[in-house]
């Protein structure tokens, strides 16, 4: 398992990860209040174009696509086609009618899963997760809430390759993998040498931690800086009142309508 | 070692928390490589419930949908850390009542699993036999009805969770009892986000359920619902069974390490097994 961040010099790379943070969340908040019908697909496109200057446009189009295909897939069919909402308008297209109401609303729910899916990618391709956890806990998260990201992140590929190893020692012992519920019953040889072995981790871990004074009160320096500017803080200001400011249209919009 | 609380989480829990969310996602994978019809992502999450306790299993949980995000696997998967935190709540207060150290008779699981399943079969005929009337009001079958019409398909549950709980889950009861209601709870939770967010579809085999109760005229949230009920439990009950099995397996030297194990140790005397290893 390849690490997602994807180092480089550009101009997302370099921007401060708050600033970062921020913008994703705005995006969010606009693919889920922006009334129109095309307004995911456009912000997604600016996604794309963002990531296309950051030199990441293909792994973050290969990414979102592998993740979202099943899931469209089943929209269309299902919400879309087969049962639409009541009262669809029938669209004919040759010899078969289309309710346009259902590939509306599997449209609109497909494409807002993509921005949403593109934002996350563009964010954590361009931010070492390391610099977005310091810079999350220089303004209030809890230390030892980054300490517990940043490990996950550190030992999920550990886990898996241990995971992998452990399958194939049990396979090669004569563990049945294969066929009806025989595979089911192979869960508890793969499930319990693993938890085990990670229980065992643990001790040493804290031990660790504790010879490394993790628990004890008082300020801490790091070793990493990061670089902010006036002009990011003011942009992060404008950006963090905009989601206001599109709230409250949408509320007007309901109100007026 | 001195694992004192300095107002947060102490060193035990800060190092046990990750390797779980590792776990999670590990056998998340493993799970779905081999095709198994179950998730199986909250193993760490209930087993941090079963060994420390609720409010530790609440962040497990949480954090592990969103390192699901931060791994770029699956981005769309912090919508759902809401429903893991709440199995990790449920978890870990059936760890501090001791669920996962004491066993059950047997037959008491048959019993459990066999009257979870006739109730699902008479939730789930319920729902496939509903109808709406002119004003688009739902109009429920009543569930005598369906017991006359179709009494060979609740015999079946019945017959078929007995045996499930006598020979499969065995002296797991109580924890498979919690992992049963831990998935309907997260099925309530889970089916407004998978309906507004998801379009309550996933992509997975479990749509062709959804599809089903579609049919049967339900809406997107009703389908969403039902198909959480219907899938949710057992996968919560083969974690929560799973994480009965390993802590029954583990020695106690690591046992003692854990506070909800070993608050259940000081009841249990000493030199008496804790059940068959």
């Amino acid at each position: 398992m390849q690490p997602i961040y994807a180092p480089g010099t550009s101009l997302l790379h370099r921007l401060h990860p708050l600033t970062k943070v921020v913008g994703a969340a705005l995006v969010i908040v606009a693919i889920y209040l922006l009334p129109w019908l095309l307004a995911p697909l456009a912000l997604f496109g600016m996604l794309l174009m963002l990531a296309a200057l950051s030199g990441v446009a293909d792994r973050f189009l290969r990414t979102a696509l592998r993740v979202l295909l099943p899931i469209t897939i089943s929209l269309f069919v299902i919400q879309g086609i087969l049962f639409p909402p009541p009262g669809s308008t029938p669209i004919s297209l040759g010899p078969i009618n289309l309710p346009l109401e259902g590939l509306e609303f599997a449209f609109l729910t497909s494409t807002r899963l993509l921005a949403f899916t593109g934002t996350f990618l563009l964010l954590l391709q361009t931010t070492h997760p390391a610099d977005l956890v310091f810079a999350l806990t220089e303004r209030g998260l809890p230390r030892s809430i980054g300490y517990i990201l940043l490990v996950s992140l550190q030992i999920v590929p550990d886990m898996s390759a241990r995971t992998t190893a452990i399958l194939e020692a049990q396979r090669s012992r004569g563990l049945e993998t294969q066929g009806g519920l025989r595979r089911v019953r192979a869960i508890v040889p793969l499930v319990g040498p693993l938890v085990v072995g990670a229980l065992v981790d643990v001790e040493e871990r804290a031990m660790a931690l504790e010879s490394r004074a993790y628990t004890a009160p008082g300020l801490k320096s790091s070793l990493r800086q990061l670089v902010d500017s006036t002009g990011q803080r003011v942009a992060r200001l404008l950006m963090l009142l905009t989601p206001v400011s599109l709230m409250a249209g949408r509320i007007a919009l309901f109100f007026l309508t | 070692m001195n694992t004192t609380r300095r107002g947060g989480l102490n060193s035990t829990a800060l190092a046990l928390i990750p390797l779980c969310i590792a776990i999670n996602i590990a056998i998340g994978q493993l799970v779905a490589v081999l095709k198994l019809p179950v998730y199986l992502d909250s193993i760490g999450t209930v087993l941090v419930g079963a060994l420390i306790g609720p409010w530790v299993a609440l962040i497990t949980g949480a954090l592990s949908n969103i390192i699901w995000t931060l791994l770029g696997i699956n981005p769309p998967a912090i919508w759902f850390a809401p429903v893991a935190a709440v199995i990790g709540l449920i978890a870990g207060f059936a760890g501090r009542a001791g669920l996962f150290q004491r066993p059950s008779p047997r037959w008491l699981s048959a019993l459990i699993v066999g009257i979870f399943l006739f109730a699902l079969a008479l939730f789930v005929m319920l729902f496939l036999n509903s109808s709406t009337d002119a004003d688009g009001n739902l109009i429920l079958p009543t569930a005598g009805d369906m017991l006359q019409q179709q009494p060979i398909v609740f015999v079946l549950a019945l017959v078929v969770g007995l045996a499930a709980g006598y020979f499969i889950l065995q002296n797991a009861g109580y924890a498979g009892l919690v992992g049963l209601a831990t998935g309907v709870v997260a099925a309530i939770i889970s089916a407004p986000i998978a309906a507004y967010v998801f379009g309550g579809v996933t992509g997975g085999g479990t749509d062709a359920l959804v599809a089903a109760f579609r049919n049967s005229g339900q809406g997107i949230l009703q389908s969403a619902f039902a198909q959480g009920t219907v899938s949710d439990p057992f996968d919560k009950m083969t974690s929560y069974m799973l994480v009965y099995l390993i802590v029954q397996a583990l020695p106690r030297r690591l046992l003692q390490r854990f506070p909800n194990a070993r608050a259940v140790e000081e009841t249990v005397p000493m030199g008496e097994p804790l059940a068959s290893r």
